[in-house]
């Protein structure tokens, strides 16, 4: 999007691999020259449009860029409100020679734009002028078998202001109704990246509650509608005034008041609490002068009154370790591509590396979520769902024979197994924790990880390798790396380097402790010997900030 | 899990096409049904059963692999006869209750969390899986029927965390080694060793790259000698889907992943790259190692699929049917079967692929048939969507005992080709040279994606013979083109007890023409 546009004072929202694009509408202002410039992608191997929701100020000028990254041909069809896009693609198709003569573009008086069909790795610009009647627009990729998953909606009436400096505070209890936050204590506190009020921050674990505060910035003195749907309780405060309450444990459905409010910036709260169950929080607003915009990530399906946040994203199929550790091998951001994730039902989890052969990171609260990988084709790395994720290294191997003090840790490339290793698999006891085999150099290992306590107290991981077979003289097993390491009553404080996976950043601090432990240089090392404990501790002023802007 | 209802016409582990297509939603053809019966299981509560491999169990039970990663041990499947009904709610297919429990299939969860499982293979009292990036086998060793020991066979091959680079596993093989097939990172290129190869995996766990070319496979599996064959999918280098023999030390047509000629000694130099935007005929002339497909699996709708899978040879000696020893080959996105005969002319497998059975609830991936005759087939529509509009379906189907009036092989002449039936023909509409049709085309074979049908040829069928017994029919051709694709359409053609062909176009590969 244009920057120096003076109509479009745009903001781009990125969220997981989608982008609302919105234009703020500019109500009551001839329309300025410049025009609104909007680029349309593909995704790759998606079969969906980056852009599912286009805002632009009726009548306005636009510029649309449509890029097609996929491998496969696309293009976007613009539609009159109320068009059933799917309809309209199955008539085209009923004539396939026509369709396929007409490059699969629909000639029908429902379309009033289209793009050509846009081949791989190609793109198209196309000006046109907005409609001048506001409403919703759906648009479409009409090449066949595409329009079902790639459509989107322009809608020609801008969002209204969304929540700004938004904030999130964690409680853990059992509640049947909106408790007093202000004798509790949270668990965590932290920045919201996207601002956007949202309950999968790391813990799909039931029996939680959680306080948003953020600033509004009003546009005008006006009375303006409010919106919410929860499940199970909420309420909203603007400036300590309650604004709305829906408390108690319900479904989500929704609930509205409407307040006069005065132009300029006010404080806003949003509590909520999860019993058990099902768990959603919608929160949105409307004015005269802007359509109905959501506040959370979440929309209620079908709820016609407000704007539909389509976003594509993949969120929503977390894996819970219930009554046993679950495995996820797959690809973890952070722990690489033959990664091993096991979650414990105590909510902590940890990720092991078949390409390294060696622990890789750790994390609390929940364990994954599988929807990257177990919604669509399943590219792509997923990282942790869960809060505190440490790495004290980056993958490495786990062993090396070390000729002298500071001597360089040996390399790793991913998808280049280590020299020396080989992968042998591992075996699963009767409590269905894993032990992971390999052998370094003739040394048979064996590798097994324990969760001890809850990652509501803090918790700790006790990994424990046995080696068999002649151990080299000089030989160490990595704890940590480009680290900084202050020794700790008995064990280490680890400060590693700076932990970003997918746009969170994790302050990567945790305690090690393990007999015989060194620090040699930036590294920590323990020396190889027949059998090696080490035990991390999460250190307790570490939890409540996962999430640290960027 | 969304459920794309109407069909998706881009392909599984292809992308887009250029064809034309018919559009209607593929249901199940009642006179298919007469032969052919499908039984849709119930599939477990809690998870999506997407098959993506079938073994058969010595004991009779049935491991199925999933996309999830998931094993599943399912009893009753050869005579469970209660239909799974798609239910929204829990998004799964379930029983109907009032069958009693011994119709019904039965499901126990064996393993979980592998890396999307689209290989099985049992030996020995272990169960050997494929993943996206190993072979493993694994093991129950307390009886409590979870598997307890999982140990990595061969992990020589690499994964960057591209969605395309699936790698599909055989059974084993005549020698005792199984097969691998690793899909290209993405359509083009391959970024890590062996993506785009067939690779064989040594009973001690060696790696032994056998053929390179490969693009996109679906599958994997024999025929009834024992050779080796997988499909490919329309893409770059790829007109349409294919059937390919994987002999060793061959190139299988896409040169993306020849740079780890460099990794494999035992192949000898890596071959001259292909011309582009030229033919399989001639290129098979420049480059020596080339194998051409033995069978096009003609794109399109109406035609035979988009996206070819498993390869499933039936060894049942009659109890699928008249169709002993032929291969057949699911399709994911068209929800279908279709049926293959391959004959070796000059050295070179080639042969006809006829359509058999549509009608399949979603995108079969993962298939078996065992010695009873009991086709076994299930498969997701993750990601490109199926024509069957379920996300993931277990199905099994049985023959009848009725036997369809069908082309049972057709083998090529020097002059044209010669068609055995499942029984005998009404000799004067088979003797009439109205009764058939005949058109000669082939694909562009180039770096693009897919191509159009070209070099169109419509001989003429100067001749057709009916012999004595009526079970043949020999048809001679003022033309045949080496190279082409031999589209035979039979609409007027009649049984003795004047049935038309129940399936009545072939698409015979005629990559060498005979000379006797």
């Amino acid at each position: 999007m244009s920057s120096t546009s003076p109509v479009s004072a745009s903001f781009v929202r990125a969220t997981f691999s989608c982008v609302i694009a919105a234009v703020a509408l500019v109500a009551g202002h001839a329309q300025a020259e410049e025009p609104v410039q909007i680029t349309l992608k593909t995704l790759t191997a998606q079969m969906k449009f980056d852009l599912t929701d286009i805002a632009v100020p009726p009548g306005a000028r636009v510029k649309l860029t449509f890029e097609n990254p996929d491998d496969m041909p696309h293009n976007v069809v613009f539609c009159s409100p109320g068009t059933d896009v799917v309809q309209l693609v199955n008539k085209m198709l009923e004539q396939p020679e026509l369709a396929l003569k007409n490059n699969f573009l629909p000639d029908d008086p429902k379309v009033w734009l289209k793009s050509r069909l846009v081949n791989p790795h190609e793109k198209q610009e196309i000006e046109f002028t907005a409609p001048t009647v506001a409403g919703n627009y759906p648009y479409v990729c009409s090449f066949p078998g595409h329009a079902a998953s790639m459509q989107g909606v322009l809608r020609v009436l801008g969002n209204g202001p969304r929540l700004e400096h938004l904030k999130f505070a964690l409680y853990l209890g059992a509640w049947k109704s909106l408790p007093d936050f202000t004798t509790l204590t949270p668990h965590r506190v932290g920045d919201v990246p996207d601002n956007l009020i949202q309950l999968n921050f790391d813990d799909y674990k039931n029996q939680y509650a959680l306080v948003f505060t953020g600033s509004l910035n009003v546009p005008e003195n006006s009375e303006y509608t409010f919106y919410v749907a929860s499940d199970d309780g909420c309420r909203i405060f603007i400036d300590e005034e309650r604004v709305l309450n829906a408390d108690g444990i319900h479904p989500a459905s929704i609930k509205d008041s409407k307040k006069k409010l005065k132009k300029g910036t006010h404080a806003v709260r949003v509590e909520y609490f999860q019993a058990d169950g099902g768990a959603a929080l919608y929160v949105g607003w409307k004015g005269d002068k802007f359509d109905t915009t959501a506040w959370s990530k979440w929309t209620p399906p079908n709820w016609k009154a407000g704007v539909e946040q389509k976003v594509n994203e993949f969120v929503g199929m977390p894996l819970e370790p219930k009554n046993a550790p679950v495995i996820y091998r797959n690809f973890i951001a952070g722990a690489g591509n033959r990664a091993i994730g096991v979650g414990f039902p105590s909510g902590l989890n940890f990720a092991w590396s078949a390409e390294a052969m060696n622990f890789s990171m750790a994390w609390r609260g929940a364990f994954i979520d599988t929807a990257r990988h177990w919604k669509n084709r399943g590219g792509g790395h997923q990282p942790p769902a869960g809060f505190d994720v440490v790495r004290p290294a980056e993958l490495a191997p786990p062993f090396a024979v070390l000729g002298e003090a500071n001597a360089e840790w040996p390399t790793f490339t991913p998808d280049q197994p280590p020299v020396g290793y080989s992968w042998k698999g591992y075996s699963l006891d009767k409590d269905g924790i894993p032990s992971f085999r390999y052998t370094w150099n003739g040394v048979e290992v064996e590798e097994r990880i324990d969760s001890t306590g809850s990652f509501k107290t803090g918790g700790a991981l006790v990994r424990t390798l046995t080696l068999k077979g002649e151990i080299p003289a000089k030989s160490f097993l990595l704890l940590s790396k480009k680290a900084k390491v202050a020794s700790a009553a008995g064990a280490f404080a680890v400060q590693a380097e700076k932990l970003s996976l997918v746009g969170t950043n994790y302050p990567n601090q945790i305690l090690i402790k393990a007999d015989g432990a060194t620090v040699v240089g930036d590294s920590l090392l323990v020396p190889a010997r027949s059998k090696i404990q080490i035990t991390y501790t999460w250190p307790e002023a570490v939890g409540g900030h996962s999430h640290v802007a960027q | 899990m969304k459920t794309l209802r109407f069909s998706v016409f881009a392909l599984p582990f292809v992308l887009g096409g250029f064809v034309c297509w018919g559009f209607a939603a593929e249901t199940p053809n009642p006179a298919e049904a007469e032969y052919y019966k499908i039984t849709t299981f119930p599939t477990p509560p809690g998870t999506a059963l997407e098959v993506g491999a079938v073994e058969l169990l010595p004991d009779g039970r049935v491991a199925l692999g999933t996309r999830r990663g998931e094993v599943w041990i399912a009893s009753n499947v050869q005579t469970a006869s209660a239909e799974g009904v798609w239910d929204q709610n829990s998004a799964s297919f379930v029983a109907d209750p009032s069958l009693p429990a011994t119709a019904k299939i039965q499901y126990t969860r064996f393993a979980e969390g592998q890396h999307e499982i689209l290989g099985l293979a049992y030996k020995d009292g272990w169960l050997y899986a494929t993943n996206r990036y190993e072979v493993l086998r694994m093991k129950d060793e307390t009886g409590a029927g979870k598997a307890t020991r999982f140990e990595t066979v061969c992990d020589k091959w690499g994964v960057s965390g591209d969605y395309h680079e699936y790698s599909f596993g055989s059974r084993f093989d005549k020698n005792g080694d199984l097969w691998v097939l690793a899909c290209l990172t993405g359509s083009f290129s391959s970024k890590t060793p062996f993506r785009g190869w067939a690779l064989r995996v040594k009973p001690d766990g060696t790696m032994v790259p056998t053929c390179s070319g490969v693009r996109s496979p679906g599958g994997v599996g024999f025929d009834a000698e024992g050779e080796v064959y997988y499909t490919d999918n329309q893409g770059p280098w790829h007109g349409a889907c294919t059937l390919q023999h994987l002999i060793p030390g061959t190139f299988q047509g896409h040169p993306g992943g020849n740079m780890w000629y460099d990794m494999a000694p035992n192949m000898g130099p890596r071959p001259v790259d292909p011309n582009d935007k030229s033919r399989m005929v001639i290129e098979r002339e420049r480059i020596k190692e080339l194998v051409p497909p033995a069978v096009y699996m003609v794109y399109g709708s109406g035609k035979i699929g988009n996206s070819s899978t498993a390869v499933i040879c039936d060894m049942s000696e009659g109890r699928f049917g008249p169709f002993a020893k032929q291969l057949f080959i699911p399709d994911q996105s068209h929800s279908n079967v279709s049926r293959v005969y391959l004959e070796t002319v000059n050295g070179v497998k080639q042969g006809v692929v006829f359509p058999f059975l549509k009608g399949l609830r979603s995108g079969p991936i993962g298939a078996r048939m065992g010695v009873d005759g009991k086709f076994l087939v299930g498969g997701s529509d993750r990601g490109w969507g199926a024509k069957g509009g379920q996300p993931f379906a277990f199905e099994r189907v049985d023959w009848t005992g009725k036997v369809p009036f069908e082309v049972h092989e057709m083998h090529a002449k020097p002059d044209g080709f010669e068609l055995t039936f499942t029984e005998p023909v009404d000799p004067v509409s088979a003797g009439n040279l109205e009764s058939y049709s005949a058109r000669e085309f082939t694909y562009i074979y180039q770096e693009k994606y897919g191509s159009p049908e070209v070099d169109d040829v419509m001989p003429k069928i100067e001749k057709a013979e009916v012999a004595k017994d009526g079970k043949s029919v020999r048809l001679k051709f003022d033309v045949l083109t080496k190279g082409h694709i031999h589209e035979l359409h039979l609409d007027g053609v009649r049984s003795a007890s004047g049935k038309p062909v129940l399936h009545p176009v072939a698409y015979y590969t005629l990559n060498e023409i005979p000379t006797k």
